[in-house]
């Protein structure tokens, strides 16, 4: 008898379907560690990735309850307790200030807070940009809420005219676009990380309306903003940098006259001579000058490769 | 044995030779003026490489490009540099032909005059088959027009590009908005010029078929008599013309 057949008996199949069973049982042991694994595969799998999970912090430690469950009844006792399940959004402060205090307090002051008081759940909160079981130091790389990721996480809902215009505060959807046409954003996008981001003007927990004279990009507090150490040393506090557009985009800009300003904002005046809003007129005006030039000349250039072909004798 | 003989022409009073003694060779640029296009075509060059990935960020030779210079920061050190190099080179320039120049600024043949009104059109009439080709003196009128395209250019540029190396002092005097529109001018204007440069200058002195490859007088600063005949019959008459007087005093 064949080796191969000896496997085909009754026997044999059992034996070997009962060690692969062991097998598989300590291989996922392995990754039993944490014990909500079992029924929260996908949330235990992004929670390996955050922080807290390599400082040694488990899901109760948020969440609640307790992780002493023995393997045969799973939930019982974790849903005993002090357990919270998920929490609602104006709750989520609560869970994270245990820890840090000051980012807490901090965040209090911001629009985001006083929107979500005023019974806006839907405005930012901690897992908004911190992730919420994937939350990753603030040095790592993939953390979105690290420096060169947090354009690309304020968009999430600030580039979104859907969740804008639902709030009635009204708040334009086009600040990703327009810092898109920033230098600073230029930069960024090619890999040099040296320059500003969303938080580096706005703050990241101390956000606030740009009309609350307390917020760093209030007109009066500008100059101050971008005069931070390690930005542009050395601005000076009469700075006329409120006298423009820091969000600026061409699509801003048309060719309508207007006579009557007193609709216009400061920053949006200061493009103004007379009717005209010099960004439109100066581009247009390098548009019809590139044209007629380079066409002209192009056109010449190839009259001259022509003429060539029907005059042999040129002198 | 040749040897090359060299004419002052922006100062024919000069001029002393004899035509026996080989090709006649005419002093188009003096080499003051070389060492100028040598450094303006090195500083431009650098310019309009680190420069053009910028106006254009999202197309796909941006990134390529960067990443050619050595990085964006690289890029921007390299685009500063040679923006300050330019400046120096404009300011030089000025300073040269206005106060250290002698000859009297009326007397320049750089000026734009009703004669070349006149030759660009007969040069398109020419193109087109309908007029000889018309005579053109020191400049012709395509010189001057790059000449001073090239004088604006360099006005625009380097003053919109020293507000936005500089923007906070520049907000100093005007407000935010007005460095946005540096900025509107600097891109656009610079595109202009590389067009320019790229499509009508390298036409003239490249791959146009009497000079291609090239006009050698960016290096030498030299004309051949053939050339001068040809491209500034004028210039090249009433450098004869003198010529031949001086010998008659001479020889009287």
């Amino acid at each position: 008898m064949s080796f191969m057949s000896s496997l085909r008996t009754k026997k044999n199949y059992a034996l070997i379907t009962i060690t692969a069973l062991f097998l598989l049982i300590t291989v996922a042991s392995a990754q039993q560690d944490v014990s909500c694994y079992h029924c929260h595969t996908n949330v235990v799998e992004e929670f390996r990735n955050n922080i807290h999970y390599t400082m040694g912090f488990t899901c109760a430690n948020c969440h609640g309850g307790s992780e002493e469950s023995n393997t045969s009844v799973v939930s019982s006792n974790v849903m005993s307790g002090d357990f919270i399940g998920k929490p609602t959004r104006d709750k989520i402060t609560n869970i994270c200030s245990k820890c840090h205090a000051q980012e807490t307090n901090d965040y209090k002051q911001s629009i985001h807070w006083d929107a979500i008081t005023k019974g806006h759940p839907e405005a930012a909160t901690c897992t908004d940009c911190h992730g919420i079981h994937e939350i990753r130091a603030i040095s790592d790389n993939k953390s979105s809420s690290n420096h060169q990721n947090s354009p690309a996480t304020c968009a999430k809902c600030h580039a979104n005219s859907e969740i804008m215009s639902a709030w009635y505060y009204g708040i334009k959807a086009d600040r990703m676009d327009t810092y898109k046409e920033s230098f600073h954003w230029k930069a960024l996008k090619n890999g040099y990380k040296v320059v500003a981001t969303c938080a580096d003007c706005h703050e990241n927990h101390i956000t606030k309306s740009h009309t609350d004279p307390a917020s760093t990009t209030y007109p009066d507090n500008l100059p101050r903003t971008c005069g931070k150490e390690g930005c542009h040393p050395g601005v000076k506090f009469d700075a006329a940098i409120a006298a423009g557009l820091v969000h600026d985009k061409e699509s801003l800009h048309t060719g309508d006259l207007v006579f009557n300003k007193s609709g216009l904002t400061p920053q949006m005046k200061a493009y103004y001579f007379g009717p005209f809003d010099l960004a439109y007129w100066i581009a247009t005006f390098f548009k019809i000058l590139t044209a007629g030039v380079i066409g002209a000349f192009t056109g010449m250039v190839i009259l001259d490769c022509l003429s060539r072909f029907k005059l042999q004798k040129r002198w | 044995m040749k040897k090359a003989l060299a004419v002052e022409l922006s100062d024919s009073t000069k001029f002393s030779g004899d035509r026996n003694m080989g090709e006649v060779f005419f002093k188009r640029f003096t080499f003051n003026q070389l060492v100028q296009h040598w450094v303006m075509i090195g500083s431009f060059m650098a310019l309009v490489v680190t420069g053009m990935p910028v106006k254009f960020p999202d197309t796909w030779w941006s990134p390529v490009i960067i990443g050619l210079v050595g990085g964006f920061e690289m890029r921007t050190q390299i685009h500063h540099a040679a923006g300050i190099t330019m400046v120096v080179l404009g300011v030089y320039h000025i300073v040269y032909h206005l106060f250290v120049d002698k000859e009297p600024l009326s007397e320049r043949k750089v000026w734009p005059t009703i004669k070349d009104a006149k030759d660009f059109w007969q040069t398109i009439f020419f193109y087109l088959g309908k007029a000889e080709h018309p005579k053109f003196g020191r400049y012709s009128w395509k010189e001057k027009f790059d000449y001073w395209g090239a004088f604006w250019g360099m006005v625009m540029l380097c003053v919109t590009g020293l507000i936005m190396l500089f923007p906070f002092v520049a907000m100093n005097f005007i407000p935010y908005a007005y460095v946005h529109l540096a900025t509107i001018i600097h891109t656009d204007e610079a595109l202009l010029a590389t067009l320019f440069i790229f499509i009508v200058h390298w036409w003239n002195v490249h791959y146009s078929p009497e000079v291609f490859p090239m006009s050698k007088a960016w290096i030498t600063g030299n004309l051949s008599e053939e050339q001068m005949k040809h491209e500034h019959p004028l210039e090249y008459e009433e450098i004869m013309r003198q010529m031949a007087e001086k010998n008659e005093v001479a020889n009287s």
